[in-house]
């Protein structure tokens, strides 16, 4: 199976979620077959919408656990990003960088260095991590694809927390268009072979760039209030005891 | 349902048109806006908000309105009904989900408070051109069903309508009202909590691993259930089968997407409505809906007094086209005449269905104000002078026309 998504099975695992209050957000198309072995609610979206999907999902029915599976973070999902970070909406978001845009003839993410392509690269990449920080993100990761067993811990320290958490991953990116044996493995090994954990570094540090080596690991881990506390606790102190404050209820009115 | 007693302001009101929307949605179980802040919709969020702490209902502000109605779908498969609203350029943003509300299907509510367009036109000027953005703004094949309030106690009716057709068709429903209709302030009678039928959500029951997400009934609707419930459901805006599984096969898009536009088509006579003004003598017949509503009665009335036979046909349900309506008078009347608060857009379906039977004249209104029925009579009488029906729409180019 995908490595990412055993990853994130043991991830939940770890948690000790209840996997039916999990419910997955991803703006990339999932084996279904996949889905229903992890038993979660999936809604596959709009390119890099799913974060904005994740807020109505999550303000609806606060209980839950809202997982957002995201090719396009940086471009399409980029504001959206920005806003749940200063938000600190309560959520996980997988990033999962392939560099390119595979379904569309391997054509350039923001996270390529200039001069990756001869013709359309001529900017400097987004490091995630950074950028998730900087927006507000209590808890930011990278991991390869193969650093299965830290990522997994990652993503149940992630769900753990409460708050917005990015942890963004690194893979060649297999899709359920084509077999998922046909997955170079060279590649998936090229990014682990080629990376270094550190834990805790600045991630002004963690820039992904040809020369150095790929830094991994867990970067971000802060608490702050998430975006439900904040809203009832402001609005419980201004409306009193008529304030029915959101979460512990059903979704249903 | 259990709804909250305070949520329901029964009694008459003073409310501008904004408002009674608001009451409306709260009237129909709404229970979560996302939104956008955008001139003349703003009262819309400012009522909202100020209601919100008795109803117990849930607002975000989103960075734009393309999360804003990415939230709004979200919140409606956690089982609240929601709500969005917006102006003509939030409008444009939301057309992206718009497509993904029709694709998987998801109850919700948009308002569109139009105003003067395209780009950012003016701001808190009146407009009606969002009509046809309304029916084919988004990619792909879909109907949407429209409706178009004329003053604020439709606007408290029709948004309540609104999500009575959301929730038994399971799609997105546009209320397209205007700035005119948005700040005026009139009476608005709010029944008893009981006193409208609420269309309750249209929930699956039966085994949890037997739910399919797009098993459709004979009418074309699937049933919904919420999330977080342990259906462990797929849910993609790819082509897909009954399972929500995405199927990249022409086969599968006929089987996925006609039915999408069956479940409106086949049920047009339940969802059509129109209001008609003294058409049974009528030589001609002003077709009118929103903001032109109230002028249009005034040039009735003043044709009337000039003895011409002239009749009313108002819009309350603009999509899906009243066709069979318009066909049938169309053999009865001599000409059309619709004014419109734009260039020319639902004229053109007037004159599609009227088949060459009888004449269609546009009137571009609101040059000289809005309640000014002058330049209607004026358009009146020139389709009375029209003896042979002539090809296309003929344009009424009022006194201010340029050459």
């Amino acid at each position: 199976m995908n490595p990412i998504i055993t990853a994130f099975t043991n991830g939940i695992k770890k948690s000790g979620l209840e996997l039916s209050k999990v419910v997955v957000v991803s703006d990339i198309p999932f084996e279904p077959e996949v889905i229903k072995e992890i038993g979660v609610d999936f809604f596959h979206v709009t390119r890099g919408r799913a974060i904005a999907f994740g807020t109505g999902l999550k303000l609806g029915n606060p209980d839950l656990k809202i997982v957002a599976f995201i090719g396009d973070l940086m471009t399409l999902g980029g504001n959206h990003l920005v806003h749940s970070g200063r938000r600190n909406m309560e959520m996980l978001v997988i990033c999962v960088n392939n560099f390119v845009y595979k379904e569309i003839a391997g054509t350039l993410a923001p996270s390529v260095s200039p001069g990756f392509s001869a013709f359309s690269t001529f900017e400097r990449p987004f490091n995630a991590p950074h950028l998730a920080n900087s927006c507000g993100a209590i808890y930011t990761a990278r991991w390869t694809a193969m650093h299965t067993n830290e990522l997994a811990n990652s993503i149940a320290n992630a769900l753990d927390k409460r708050g917005f958490s990015v942890i963004e991953v690194l893979a060649p990116g297999p899709n359920f268009y084509k077999d998922i044996n046909q997955v170079n493995y060279e590649l998936l090994d090229f990014y682990y072979k080629n990376s270094v954990t550190k834990n805790n570094v600045d991630t002004r540090n963690v820039e992904i760039t040809s020369e150095e080596k790929i830094v991994t690991g867990e970067f971000t881990d802060k608490e702050k209030s998430p975006f439900i506390d904040t809203y009832n606790a402001q609005l419980g102190k201004i409306l009193g005891d008529k304030f029915i404050p959101l979460g512990g209820q059903s979704g249903r009115d | 349902m259990k709804t909250n007693s305070k949520a329901v302001m029964t009694g008459t009101h003073i409310l501008i048109g904004n408002e009674a929307c608001i009451e409306g949605a709260f009237y129909a179980g709404c229970r979560f806006l996302a939104a956008y802040p955008i001139e003349p919709a703003i009262e819309t969020i400012e009522r909202y908000l100020k209601r919100s702490a008795d109803v117990g209902a849930t607002f975000i502000q989103m960075e734009d309105e393309i999360s804003a109605l990415a939230a709004v779908i979200g919140a409606s498969w956690t089982g609240k009904k929601s709500l969005t609203v917006t102006s003509g350029p939030g409008f444009s943003n939301m057309m992206e989900h718009l497509g993904l509300g029709v694709m998987l299907e998801t109850p919700c509510v948009i308002i569109d408070v139009q105003r003067a367009g395209p780009a950012l036109g003016i701001p808190n000027r009146v407009g009606q051109a969002d009509m046809m953005q309304a029916r084919w703004g988004s990619h792909g094949d879909y109907e949407v069903i429209t409706l178009a309030p004329s003053s604020p106690q439709e606007m408290f009716d029709f948004t309540i309508k609104a999500f009575n057709f959301s929730e038994k068709y399971r799609t997105p429903v546009i209320v397209i009202s205007d700035e005119y209709v948005a700040h005026k302030k009139e009476k608005v009678i709010i029944p008893l909590a009981d006193g409208i039928k609420i269309t309750p959500r249209r929930y699956f029951k039966g085994q949890k691993d037997k739910y399919l997400p797009f098993k459709r009934d004979k009418d074309f609707v699937p049933r919904m259930v919420d999330i977080g419930e342990g259906f462990k459901f797929h849910v993609t805006g790819l082509t897909h089968d009954d399972k929500g599984y995405p199927i990249m096969l022409e086969e599968c898009q006929e089987y996925n997407v006609h039915p999408i536009l069956w479940k409106i088509r086949n049920h047009v006579d339940e969802i059509i409505e129109f209001q008609e003004t003294g058409t049974e003598d009528a030589e001609i017949v002003i077709v009118y809906y929103g903001a032109t509503s109230e002028v249009a009665l005034k040039a009735i009335k003043q044709a009337r007094d000039l003895g011409i036979k002239v009749g009313g046909l108002k819009l309350d349900v603009v999509w899906p086209f009243p066709d069979k309506k318009i066909a049938e008078l169309a053999e009865k009347v001599k000409a059309f005449v619709v004014p419109e608060i734009n260039y020319g857009q639902i004229v053109s379906e007037v004159e599609r269905c009227s088949y060459g039977n009888a004449n269609v004249v546009f009137l571009s209104h609101g040059e000289k104000g809005i309640d000014n029925a002058d330049d209607l009579v004026s358009a009146i009488k020139l389709a009375l002078k029209e003896e042979k029906i002539k090809k296309g729409i003929i344009e009424y180019q009022n006194q201010a026309g340029r050459a």
